[in-house]
């Protein structure tokens, strides 16, 4: 399974062993500071919040209507924002990193 | 297995919104879960700085204070949210994540203990109430003042006028808590600063009565329609047993189809135009989260009751800067009912419903059920 870096707010970086599932869970898995996601991973809260690598925004691709619905309400999102619960995890993206963004 | 019934269907799909009458106001309802989104990212149309009027109807007659921080718009509104986050972060860690499963076995024994039980009053009301003297970091005991209060916190006091009891209770309570200081809530409260002054005792209560009027029903009412549910379809009980993470899933599935808040409003300061309705200055409308969560737009199948829909933005705890402070405290609740429900109960039988309505002219919608009887039977 691939592994993935998770900076956390204090700058420090976190790289996991990834199971099967979503980037979240990676995150929930491994008690990574900033990532709350209360919702458990169905795109209703917007509490799991990261930037993306610029090396990795193609590769992972950009969010879709809902989840964009959510970043919109943050203002800390950018383009490089994703919510972590929709981004699959699979071996093409064995080393991402992705820094932990700001909550709602 | 279908969801109650949506009353809101055809006039969502028509023109995305339903004009109703509250207290002689014309209050256009908007129904889409897209206008609504859109919506509550524009306060400075769409306010929610209006003392009473978010809810719908308002709330004059009930209370005597703004409540907070929900009737403020940002930035106050920010300011006001992070002077009680710290207490709603508390469902995020491991002491409340242990000590709400002890409430909920509590309860469960109790109810398996017995031939049958009337759920509203003898099993939700306690559990929320409990809950809440844990999330607000008070003895647990206190929770049975609470309790006696009923299911809705402004109607307590029978011949007096509604809420005063709640006022006179945050009043005695915060009097307590400024004497005697501790770690709880109250403490909080009268410790507070806003942009640099204490907060005013009105403003105290005003934290007060969001925390005990606005998590009451609506936590009542998702813990009731998850049980009746169980009653009604357990295969889908016996699915989810030992499975935490459908069981996650599953409870945001019942806060989309509950979506026990029907709505709430916002003001138009300067008047609006919503959807073609022409909404007049200092006019309101209305935010219809029940309705966005059935919209056919976003949700495949709105009206069925799928336990496994993923992905679900439903917007049952709102949307934006505004949304429910207590949702971490409510999925905590409900995601732990199903798991011990899944550990220690075989079956849930219904004996008997009396469904609670919310009856307007424009429609009428089941918010909940005025009592719910049922054997809870033993998992052996």
């Amino acid at each position: 399974m691939p592994k993935v870096t998770f900076i956390t707010p204090d700058g420090s970086p976190n790289e996991v062993e990834a199971g099967p599932g979503s980037l979240m869970e990676a995150a929930v898995a491994h008690n990574i500071e900033g990532i709350d996601a209360d919702c458990g991973g169905v795109c209703s809260c917007g509490t799991c919040h990261v930037h993306l690598d610029p090396a990795w925004l193609d590769r992972v691709g950009p969010a879709g209507p809902h989840e964009r619905d959510l970043l919109d309400f943050n203002d800390a999102a950018d383009a490089s924002s994703r919510l972590s619960c929709q981004i699959e995890l699979n071996d093409a993206l064995d080393g991402l990193v992705v820094r932990v963004g700001r909550r709602p | 297995m279908q969801a109650p019934e949506d009353p809101f269907k055809s006039a969502r799909e028509k023109d995305g919104l339903l004009r109703c009458k509250y207290q002689g106001e014309s209050i256009p309802m908007v129904l889409r879960h897209h206008d609504i989104r859109r919506i509550t990212k524009d306060h400075a149309t769409f306010s929610s700085d209006a003392p009473f009027r978010v809810p719908i109807p308002s709330e004059e007659n009930v209370r005597t204070v703004r409540q907070l921080p929900i009737e403020t718009d940002p930035p106050d509104h920010t300011d006001h949210r992070r002077i009680i986050e710290p207490v709603f972060r508390r469902p995020r860690e491991s002491e409340m994540q242990a000590r709400i499963p002890a409430i909920i076995a509590t309860l469960l024994d109790a109810a398996l203990s017995q031939d049958s039980i009337e759920t509203v009053a003898n099993f939700a009301l306690p559990l929320q109430s409990r809950a809440l003297a844990c999330l607000l970091a008070v003895p647990e005991a206190e929770a049975e003042e609470w309790i006696g209060w009923g299911i809705h916190v402004f109607r307590v006091g029978a011949g007096e006028k509604k809420g005063a009891a709640l006022d006179r209770y945050l009043r005695r309570r915060l009097d307590r808590a400024a004497a005697d200081p501790g770690d709880d809530f109250f403490s909080l409260l009268t410790r507070a600063t806003f942009q640099g002054r204490p907060l005013t005792r009105d403003e105290q209560i005003g934290f007060g009565n969001l925390v005990f009027a606005g998590g009451r029903d609506t936590v009542i009412h998702s813990v009731t329609g998850i049980l009746a549910h169980f009653a009604e379809q357990p295969a889908s009980l016996d699915a989810l047993r030992g499975d935490e993470k459908a069981i996650a899933t599953a409870g945001e599935e019942f806060l989309r189809v509950l979506s026990p808040l029907t709505h709430l409003g916002r003001v138009c300061p300067q008047g609006a135009e919503v959807l073609g309705e022409t909404v007049p200055p200092d006019g309101r409308i209305g935010l219809c989260w029940s309705s966005a969560n059935r919209d056919a737009d976003v949700f495949e199948a709105p009206d069925e009751v799928r336990l496994d829909r993923r992905p679900n933005p439903h917007i049952a705890f709102g949307s934006g800067p505004h949304a429910c402070i207590g949702a971490a405290h409510a999925r905590l609740l409900i995601r732990d009912l199903i798991r011990q429900l899944g550990e220690r109960v075989a079956r849930l039988r219904l004996l008997a419903a009396e469904p609670l309505l919310e009856s307007r002219p424009e429609y009428t919608r089941r918010i909940g059920y005025e009592s719910l009887r049922l054997v809870f039977e033993p998992l052996r």
